[in-house]
């Protein structure tokens, strides 16, 4: 076998896995960065959003169209539990009742799921337009992937632009840095909050929708997946955004090479990878530590 | 009333409770009694340190694994068994609590949950020994001492479960109201004051989550022989989950609430769960009505008007005088 081609089509394999990654775990940094809280509930929001995704698409018939209904959908639910629930618990000071209160949010919503879509596993199906294979130095690729490296790489690029530039990015970089400060200066920081949470939300709904054509939309893809943007988080850095992405490219690379050469350990490979960082930089490659 | 005088009623009552249920009954009331006990050895971190543990399954399992192996390969006896899988649960503990350790909060509680699930990992990757997804079956329930047929029988394993949850508890209680209680207690309200006031604490919570496995890994080496299997799903992220809801909803910092908690917890999932489908829609909204609105639990509210339980009156302190928190 050709090993140039071999090596760059499992890279882009690689590549298009840390695009669903990155939509994950930018959600899940810029969530702790501004509010301190972890959101346990993230993978099953990015499943909230593969079955959003699907129910849009199988009734408008437009696959891009599910891409914008289920951020904005999934969205609006993480605005309204940020206001209903986790806003009166601000002031208790304490990660671990935001730990609970959002590993309770990911039983029910996984089990409303349940209830709403059933056990069956759906297809959305890849859109005609996308369903190609285009050939990299002379290997078969499927174009839906080239798509999904493309869409992570333009989202990431725009949300980096999106914090830099704009007005909005700037209170975002100011609240996670001294929240108290920003609400002293007068800004209504509790606006921030609930909007970065919809935010965070919002983009795993579209990681969730993007994810649904490659592995059908199940119950339970939201706990491995969650596991798995904790890890790219943890590793590139709680709260830092750059961290996300050097995060998820670095995990899916472990994750396809172990998935390739060592299959026995691939999943402990990952775990090993944290802890080696943890154990290094107790607060992750770019993050510091608290 | 005298705790001591509670203590001895409750005792009691346990004792004479096979008597009072169903036959059938009887095996749920044990797996109720084991998960109390697991629930119980968390709380040490959760209620007394503020390490908010999600992996608390690698302890479980750890137990049960050990245990299960030592009494299929080794037909040892079973006190001898149960302990030794205590010993090699605390002597791993050992070192992932040291790594654990070095961070607080949020990043404690990944990194236990990473322990947790490379354990999992573990136990596919080495199926020759642990049976990979299988997990091991025909763990066998050795008689007794002096060969009498005791433990065999279902009623027999009840009393070992009650005694051993009982000691368990004395213990715990002894442990938080000795001076190295005091310390985490320090340790929980303040830790940089805790520091400043010369306590090494990363070795107070060191030994604290040691303890922890300890006792977790007792709860889950006695589980291990009374259900004949121990599965990967022991050490699968959904149990620490389990483990941290029943010591939640029990009333974290009391050890009598995660029992409570974790006992109830377990019956009720298995009666409603007979009833209905969506038990996990319930008691998701059990659990965050409890988060939300009763943080010091079933055992703070039952006491409620004697006193609070310590890591709610320390949420309510923290909330009154926002600035005193870390």
């Amino acid at each position: 076998m050709d090993f140039l081609g071999f090596a760059a089509t499992q890279c882009l394999n690689a590549l298009s896995q840390a695009s669903v990654l990155f939509f994950i775990a930018c959600g899940l940094t810029l969530i702790f960065g501004i509010m301190r809280v972890i959101n346990f509930a993230h993978g099953v929001i990015f499943m909230l959003g593969a079955y959003v995704g699907y129910t849009a698409s199988a009734v408008s018939g437009s696959f891009l169209l599910s891409l914008v209904v289920a951020p904005i959908v999934v969205g609006i639910v993480g605005m309204v539990f940020e206001r209903v629930f986790l806003h009166r618990l601000y002031r208790r000071r304490d990660p671990g009742a935001y730990l609970m209160v959002t590993f309770g949010l990911a039983v029910v919503v996984s089990e409303a799921i349940r209830l709403i879509w059933g056990t069956q596993p759906l297809g959305t199906g890849i859109p005609d337009f996308l369903r190609g294979i285009v050939l990299v130095l002379g290997q078969p690729f499927p174009l839906y992937r080239l798509f999904l490296i493309a869409l992570g790489i333009s989202a990431a690029v725009a949300i980096w632009q999106f914090l830099d530039r704009t007005r909005a990015g700037l209170l975002i970089r100011a609240v996670s840095q001294n929240a108290e400060m920003v609400q002293a200066l007068g800004t209504d920081i509790d606006l921030v909050r609930t909007g970065v949470f919809g935010f965070g939300c919002a983009l795993a709904a579209l990681g969730g929708a993007l994810a649904a054509p490659l592995v059908t939309a199940f119950l339970g893809m939201g706990t491995t997946v969650v596991i798995d943007a904790f890890v790219v988080v943890i590793v590139g850095g709680m709260g830092s955004f750059l961290g996300s992405i050097i995060g998820s490219v670095l995990i899916a690379f472990v994750q396809v090479v172990g998935a390739y050469y060592f299959q026995e350990l691939a999943l402990a490979f990952m775990y090993l990878l944290m802890l080696a960082v943890l154990v290094v930089r107790p607060g992750g490659l770019l993050g510091k530590e608290e | 009333m005298n705790w001591k005088h509670g203590f001895i009623g409750a005792a009691l009552l346990c004792a004479l409770l096979p008597f009072a249920l169903p036959q059938y009954m009887l095996t749920i009331v044990v797996e109720a009694l084991i998960f109390g006990l697991l629930a119980m050895s968390l709380d040490l971190m959760v209620g007394y340190c503020r390490l908010y543990s999600f992996g608390h399954a690698a302890a479980y399992g750890l137990g049960a694994y050990a245990c299960g192996m030592l009494l299929k390969h080794f037909a040892l006896p079973l006190p001898i068994g149960i302990l030794l899988a205590v010993a090699i649960t605390v002597v791993i503990a050992i070192p992932i609590a040291w790594i654990c350790t070095r961070s607080t909060g949020v990043s404690f509680a990944m990194l236990t949950l990473a322990f947790a699930q490379l354990g999992y990992a573990m136990l596919y990757r080495f199926k020759e020994i642990t049976g990979g997804s299988d997990g091991i079956d025909g763990i066998p329930r050795p008689p007794g001492p002096f060969n009498i047929a005791w433990f065999e029988s279902k009623l027999g394993y009840y009393y070992l479960v009650l005694f051993c949850l009982l000691g368990s508890y004395l213990l715990c209680r002894a442990i938080v109201r000795s001076p190295f209680g005091t310390v985490l207690a320090a340790i929980r309200e303040n830790e940089v004051k805790a520091r400043s006031l010369g306590y090494n604490t990363r070795r107070y919570k060191l030994a604290t989550v040691v303890l922890a496995y300890g006792f977790g890994a007792l709860a889950g080496a006695l589980y291990a022989p009374f259900a004949g299997f121990a599965s990967p799903e022991l050490f699968f992220w959904l149990t620490s989950g389990r483990v941290l809801i029943m010591v939640v909803v029990g009333g974290a910092g009391t050890l009598v609430g995660p029992i409570l908690g974790g006992g109830a917890f377990l019956i009720l999932e298995n009666e409603l769960s007979q009833l209905t489908d969506s038990w996990p829609l319930i008691f998701g909204t059990i659990f965050i009505a409890f988060v939300m609105f009763a943080p010091q639990g079933i055992w703070g509210l039952i006491t409620g008007r004697f006193g609070r339980s310590a890591i709610a009156a320390s949420a309510a302190r923290t909330e009154e005088a926002p600035d005193a928190a870390a």
